[in-house]
């Protein structure tokens, strides 16, 4: 066990639960299971990078949904017109998030207001929401942008050329949980790191670190570009996986609420909280749509009986998941 | 064509327009003012004001007087139930301020879920209240936009005199400067609370029924609303309500000659831009007091 880095030790239930995750193609190969399980570990990730700014640094924003977007439509877009692959352009992407992640975060580095700081990202990503649907030459609007190359087959030592189109769906969700895994292990690094630490201590208080000698710009800045980066780059896996994006369905105030549901249900400043949740309400939205599609009902009830009755969330039900996390101070 | 006559019809226009934000961005800020909260249901009032109307006015076939003040009532009483539901208990947990956020956002998809299964999808629209065109200094306008304007004039003068000259008002105003102390001179928190939240949802009731006849009644036209009464609260300065007068009505004209400038698909677009030059120059907002750490 010692010779296992210290962020793996640290939560074994969530290592061995992507693990098994990652052993569902072997079970199954039916395409609706796997597409299901696929898009849940895709809001999992995006989820993750919202909990990252909000449950361990403090910042409440609402604009996530534009860096997803921004990484969707500026990876599609870079795709099929610089006829790149997108093994390229999910960085572009990704990169292209972070930029516009640190230029938001910049007139909101002197506001310590949460209102002020939940209209201003709720408003920044209406902006972009509302420019992609106006710029119907470049986006196609509201119609939306369809042609999306899907991720170009790839050479794999053994299994030979591999690829990832619509029909191959376990090839698909091994990649998407190779992203997950990544992001996880990623985020259960920084988390436990001194960077990491830093940024809990601002959330906790923002007095005490700054007295400390904390320079909270630098660190609200960093934490705010890399989690825009994460959401933009699972926004760009989104895109080439479902090869279709409207400004509605990739910018829309209605993927917010469902990445806040997903992060509040699973339990908020855990590193296990948003895929658990993800997980729990992907399966039952689909479980719900035979009985008519009134998903987002399902959510906004969620979000209330949640915060109301269980504001730590499914992740720290000790019942389920042993001892309750580290994070304690993450509701506030 | 940006000829003088063209632009007083604009701002004619923004200042219409305006009044709704101002209405709906008093109500935000009454809210805020006296209890630390950000009601992100605030638009589904609105919402919801203008479908009690329609069903007041076609299907219990009330005349119209009546049938506003019936759907006034009704929002109230919902209002408070949201209140006594949710708000009223999350205030007395820790990290209220965040989760009354979320759940008033969670009751915001649920009013607009309800309302899909009550009333349908389908478009549908109020008469107008009064026929009729009306000439205001030089430009011709429906009357019913002029209504708009005056109703806003007077109830604003209404909630600003409640506010400073009744005792009900003083209370509220007590609690809002300081919650343990208005209690301890035997004022009821909760109940003041609960008073001022259906209130404030009466306003953004009455923006909404005055202007159904006017635009299309749908599950979702309380979003673009709310969104303009945050960039007002923030613009007039968060719990100020002289800010959110002056803003709504300022933020009116800026859109309408942002529009004449532009195109109208980019009215949001206008203001939400202008949210966040103000964020970058003066966070405070025009009338805002420092503001409070989070």
């Amino acid at each position: 066990m010692r010779l296992l880095p210290a962020w793996l030790r640290a939560s074994p239930r969530l290592w061995s639960g992507v693990a098994l995750l990652g052993l569902v193609p072997l079970i199954t190969r039916d395409a609706y299971v796997l597409q299901v399980l696929s898009l849940a570990m895709i809001w999992a990730i995006f989820a993750s990078s919202w909990n990252l700014a909000v449950g361990y640094a403090g910042l409440k924003t609402f604009g996530h949904q534009a860096f997803f977007g921004i990484g969707a439509y500026v990876s599609a877009l870079s795709a099929m017109h610089g006829g790149l692959s997108p093994w390229v352009t999910m960085w572009f992407g990704a990169v292209a998030a972070a930029v516009v992640g640190a230029l938001v975060c910049l007139p909101l580095l002197r506001i310590r207001s949460l209102p002020h700081l939940a209209i201003v990202t709720l408003a920044f990503a209406e902006i972009v929401r509302i420019l992609c649907s106006n710029l119907v030459d470049l986006t196609r609007g509201e119609l939306g942008l369809a042609g999306i190359p899907p991720f170009t087959p790839l050479s794999v030592p053994g299994l030979g050329l591999v690829s990832f189109g619509p029909a191959d769906r376990a090839s698909t969700f091994v990649l998407i949980w190779s992203c997950l895994a990544a992001s996880l292990a990623f985020l259960g690094w920084l988390v436990r790191s001194r960077t990491g630490l830093i940024i809990q201590a601002i959330r906790d208080s923002q007095v005490a670190a700054e007295s400390l000698g904390v320079s909270l710009t630098r660190y609200k800045l960093f934490t705010l570009t890399i989690s825009a980066f994460l959401a933009g780059a699972v926004g760009a896996v989104y895109a080439h996986f479902v090869l279709v994006l409207t400004p509605t369905s990739a910018l829309g105030i209605a993927l917010m609420v469902q990445m806040t549901a997903i992060t509040l249900v699973g339990g908020i400043g855990t590193l296990q909280g948003p895929l658990i949740g993800s997980l729990v309400l992907t399966v039952s939205a689909e479980g719900l749509r035979m009985a008519g599609d009134h998903r987002m009902l399902a959510f906004g009830v969620l979000i209330v009986l949640v915060v109301l009755f269980a504001p730590r969330g499914l992740a720290r039900l000790d019942l389920l998941f042993g001892r309750p996390s580290q994070a304690a101070g993450a509701a506030r | 064509m940006m000829t003088p006559m063209f632009l007083w019809e604009q701002v004619l226009n923004g200042l219409i327009a305006g009044s709704m934000y101002a209405l709906m961005a008093t109500g935000l800020s009454l809210i805020w003012g006296t209890m630390r909260v950000l009601n992100f249901a605030h638009g589904e009032f609105f919402m919801l004001g203008a479908f009690f109307a329609l069903t007041a006015f076609e299907l219990l076939e009330l005349p119209l007087a009546p049938a506003i003040a019936v759907a006034l009532l009704g929002v109230f009483l919902a209002a408070v139930l949201v209140h006594r539901v949710t708000v009223a208990p999350l205030m007395r947990q820790r990290g209220w301020d965040f989760s009354t956020i979320a759940a008033t956002l969670g009751v915001s998809i649920v009013l607009q879920d309800i309302a899909l299964m009550t009333w349908g999808e389908r478009f549908q629209s109020l008469p107008y209240f009064v026929e009729g065109i009306v000439h205001v200094a030089g430009v011709r306008l429906p009357a019913q936009r002029v209504l708009i304007l005056l109703a806003v004039i007077i109830v604003v003068a209404g909630l600003v005199t409640l506010l400073r000259f009744t005792r009900f008002g003083m209370a509220i105003r007590a609690v809002a400067s300081d919650p343990e102390a208005a209690s301890a001179c035997g004022i009821n928190t909760p109940a003041i609370h609960a008073a001022t939240f259906g209130i404030a949802a009466m306003l953004a009731a009455l923006a909404g029924i005055i202007l159904a006849p006017i635009i299309a009644i749908n599950p979702w036209m309380g979003v673009p609303p709310i969104l303009k009464a945050f960039v007002v609260v923030v613009l007039g300065g968060l719990g100020s309500l002289p800010g959110a007068v002056i803003g709504g009505y300022l933020l009116g004209i800026i859109e309408a000659l942002g529009v004449a400038a532009f195109s109208s698909e980019w009215r949001e677009a206008v203001a939400l831009t202008v949210l966040i030059i103000v964020i970058w120059l003066r966070p405070q907002g025009l009338f805002g007091q420092r503001i409070r750490e989070a």
